[in-house]
């Protein structure tokens, strides 16, 4: 007969619970924002999307060739990286600046720091904000929608920080169905509520999290705004504040582990957001408000440590 | 903090494909094997030697040192070998072997044990060799002896029915079949510990998902107020003892202290029931209720066996769908993979679950994602994905005071960390391995303090 396994216990485990399936889950659910993307500014959007898929991937493969470490592409996760990069970057921008952006993301970011799970900060974004700074004139601001009935324009933020009178140029509705300058995946809002509701439903997220991020964004601006709510909601639902709040706020590494940690984050990555597209010189503030958390995270982490019952203080 | 009501959270599929049969009693095995260490305390000593003749339930290994019990033929006929055996714990032991004659006789001295008060009914209880069949073996008598401990105040038994644990059905059977002896038991309880639980309230708590066997016992209890049949939702660890004391009473198990301390006792329904049988007839603890079943079984069956019978003598009556690839005695959260299946049920057997070989490897282990499941998932709330970073910690003391920040000595070994890690990382172990370290930690602690006192 042959030889019986043996082996600690539990000697079942839940099914699908694996880092792939749950780095898929997010692919899924930012497929209907690459999709918007794709229709609003074009074919070059899909060009922006495989390049910085194909060079995130392979450059984790080399990577872990070079210096002799387990295989971790399969586990999709810089699958997740390069696409949540390419949503973040206008869809004219040159493609070997989506190589040098994806290959810092995943070497430099990731990598550098020991692979999945050991990176401090989100590396799309960080990534993004290296960008920002390297190419400035490619990736500030955002690429105009293809249909030539729409005029080209400043993205709606920067029309939005003109004050309320301007912002009431904009319509509410342009900003849900994506039909505004901005990066690939930012500007259709129905195409990031379809992901959020996916991942709430695959319980790969929580509700609250992002929502806490969007609400105070909403807060503010409403507070700030003289209690208009088209203005905040404008706020809420223009630039990269959905994308953020949904696939970046909500990434597991580089957020605190317990939901009450993420709530905090969340609620300080929203008082960031406001305070730099309201006082500093970007219109844009959400990738650098989470950067800046992502580094806060071990601390939030540290007070919001989940209290054992009956464990002794 | 908000009050939770029910600390258990994590939904295991039940698989409970037995739960509707009724045991069937195997034919009498050829040999059985009875290991020494069927209980939790020191090993038993054997009485008989080789060649000896022995009848069921006649006595052949007595108790030795605390926490042990005596061991009982389980089956007619003559000890062929008395020699040592490996067990999955890796200590091994001595086992004593018998060969059956076929003919089941009793012992012919056989009687019910007789006690007049507390402490003979102790001694009955412990004479027929009864243990905590649930899972810890600790012996039953011991744990009605700490109940006399008048600082402890116990005014609450924990009758634990839940049976959360996927699979396994044995003890739903018990109650659907002997409902009387467990309402002996508790009436033997209050009798002869009068003085220590005659006020106390018997909780029988029982997961929702037996409904029939909640039925007989609601009709069995009928107007005794003292006992309550209290319903569990089914989600997992329900039975696990400091969940099972939150979900019943709210108290909260507090780590290092004895249970009996938080005013409560526990015990397993089969227990109470087997200690009924003994003290009613005399026949000790020789035969039991297990579950086979598995992704590699062919027919799930209950089937009601002697102790020592080899598992593969009761897979011969349920079938093999294929070659096994593991077998697990207990439930699949939390039993133990052993490494033959020639090797005997013993007392705590409750099910013997066959694993074929595709379900008997789980997925290799990968770098944690913080996701967090494993806190959210934990019933008292440990920060688990933090007891394995702060265990690479080389400082002893600061590694300590970071162990005990995690809550971990608070750990009930549920399991549910490693069941929900997508990383399948083995959490469950990390705990283990962070609690062995803090107790040694502590003794060295202790140690330290003596001599400086000391000098």
């Amino acid at each position: 007969m042959a030889k019986l396994h043996i082996s600690s216990t539990p000697h079942i485990h839940q099914k699908g619970a694996s880092t792939s399936k749950v780095m898929l889950d997010v692919v899924i659910a930012m497929l209907p924002a690459a999709v918007a993307g794709i229709i609003i500014f074009g074919i070059q959007a899909l060009w922006v999307i495989l390049t910085c898929v194909a060079s995130a991937v392979l450059a984790e493969f080399l990577f872990n060739l070079c210096i002799h470490k387990k295989q971790t592409v399969g586990d999709f996760s810089a699958v997740v990286t390069g696409l949540l990069l390419a949503l973040n970057l206008r869809a004219d921008i040159p493609l070997w600046q989506c190589v040098i952006g994806s290959v810092f993301a995943i070497v430099v970011v990731k990598c550098f720091f020991g692979g999945i799970g050991k990176n401090i900060v989100n590396p799309a974004i960080a990534a993004r904000v290296f960008m920002l700074l390297t190419f400035a004139s490619t990736v500030a601001g955002g690429a105009n929608p293809i249909k030539p009935e729409i005029e080209a324009s400043a993205t709606p933020l920067v029309t939005l920080n003109q004050g309320a009178e301007a912002a009431a140029s904009i319509k509410v509705l342009d900003l849900f169905i994506g039909n505004h300058s901005g990066a690939i995946g930012e500007t259709c809002a129905i195409a990031l509520l379809i992901g959020f509701a996916y991942l709430v439903a695959r319980k790969v997220i929580k509700w609250y999290v992002p929502t806490s991020f969007a609400a105070t964004v909403f807060v503010c601006y409403f507070l700030f705004g003289g209690f208009n709510a088209t203005f905040a909601l404008q706020h809420v639902l223009a630039g990269g504040l959905l994308l953020g709040a949904i696939f970046m706020a909500t990434d597991y590494v580089t957020t605190p582990i317990t939901g009450k940690g993420r709530v905090v984050f969340c609620i300080g990555a929203g008082l960031l957001t406001f305070a730099i597209r309201q006082f500093g010189g970007y219109p844009e503030g959400v990738s650098i408000a989470i950067l800046t958390m992502n580094l806060l995270t071990p601390f939030i982490s540290d007070w919001t440590k989940k209290k054992t019952l009956g464990g002794v203080k | 903090m908000i009050f939770k009501k029910d600390i258990s959270s994590l939904h295991v599929p039940h698989n409970k494909h037995t739960a509707g049969c009724v045991p069937v009693k195997i034919e009498t095995p050829k040999e059985v094997i009875l290991p020494m260490n069927m209980h939790s305390g020191h090993d038993a000593e054997p009485i008989v030697s080789v060649g000896d003749h022995v009848y069921v339930g006649q006595l052949i290994a007595r108790e030795e040192g605390r926490f042990s019990s005596p061991v009982h033929a389980t089956v007619s006929g003559t000890v062929t070998e008395i020699a040592p055996m490996e067990t999955a714990d890796g200590k091994g032991t001595l086992a004593i072997k018998i060969e059956s004659d076929g003919l089941m006789q009793a012992d012919p001295n056989m009687k019910a044990p007789e006690f007049t008060d507390c402490d003979s009914f102790l001694q009955a209880v412990r004479d027929g060799g009864i243990v905590g069949l649930g899972g810890a073996a600790f012996p039953t008598w011991a744990k009605f002896n700490e109940a006399k401990n008048p600082e402890y105040k116990v005014d609450t038994v924990l009758i634990n029915a839940a049976e959360c644990e996927p699979y396994i059905t044995s003890d739903h059977q018990m109650m659907l079949l002997h409902p009387d002896l467990i309402a002996d038991g508790i009436e033997y309880l209050r009798k002869y510990m009068n003085e220590y639980l005659g006020d106390a309230k018997f909780m029988i708590c029982i997961e929702k998902n037996k409904p029939d066997a909640i039925e007989v016992l609601k009709k069995t209890f009928e107007g005794k107020d003292y006992v309550v049949i209290h319903e569990l939702n089914a989600i997992y660890p329900q039975g696990a003892k400091q969940v099972m004391l939150y979900n019943a009473t709210g108290r909260v198990a507090v780590a290092g202290r004895r249970f009996p301390s938080f005013g409560a006792l526990i015990i397993n329904v089969s227990s109470i029931a087997k200690m009924a049988e003994y003290l009613n007839t005399g026949m000790p603890l020789v035969e039991r209720i297990v579950t086979v079943d598995g992704p590699a079984v062919d027919k799930p069956m209950n089937l009601i066996a002697p102790i020592g019978t080899r598992i593969s003598e009761l897979v011969k009556v349920t079938g093999l769908k294929c070659e096994p690839g593991k077998v697990v005695v207990g439930g699949p959260m939390n039993g133990t993979a052993i490494c033959s299946i020639d090797d005997p049920i013993v007392k705590v057997s409750n099910a013997v679950l066959i694993f074929d070989e595709k379900s008997a490897v789980l997925p290799e282990a990968s770098a944690c994602i913080n996701c967090g499941r494993c806190i959210e998932r934990c019933p008292v709330g440990i920060s688990v994905a933090e007891v394995d970073r702060v265990m690479k910690i080389k400082d002893e003391d600061k590694r300590a005071k970071a162990l005990i920040d995690t809550g971990v000595r608070q750990c009930v070994d549920c399991a549910c960390c490693s069941y929900v890690c997508p990383a399948n990382r083995p959490l469950l172990q990390k705990n283990w391995d962070a609690k062995a370290f803090l107790k040694k930690y502590a003794a060295a602690q202790k140690e330290r303090q003596e001599v400086t006192n000391n000098g």
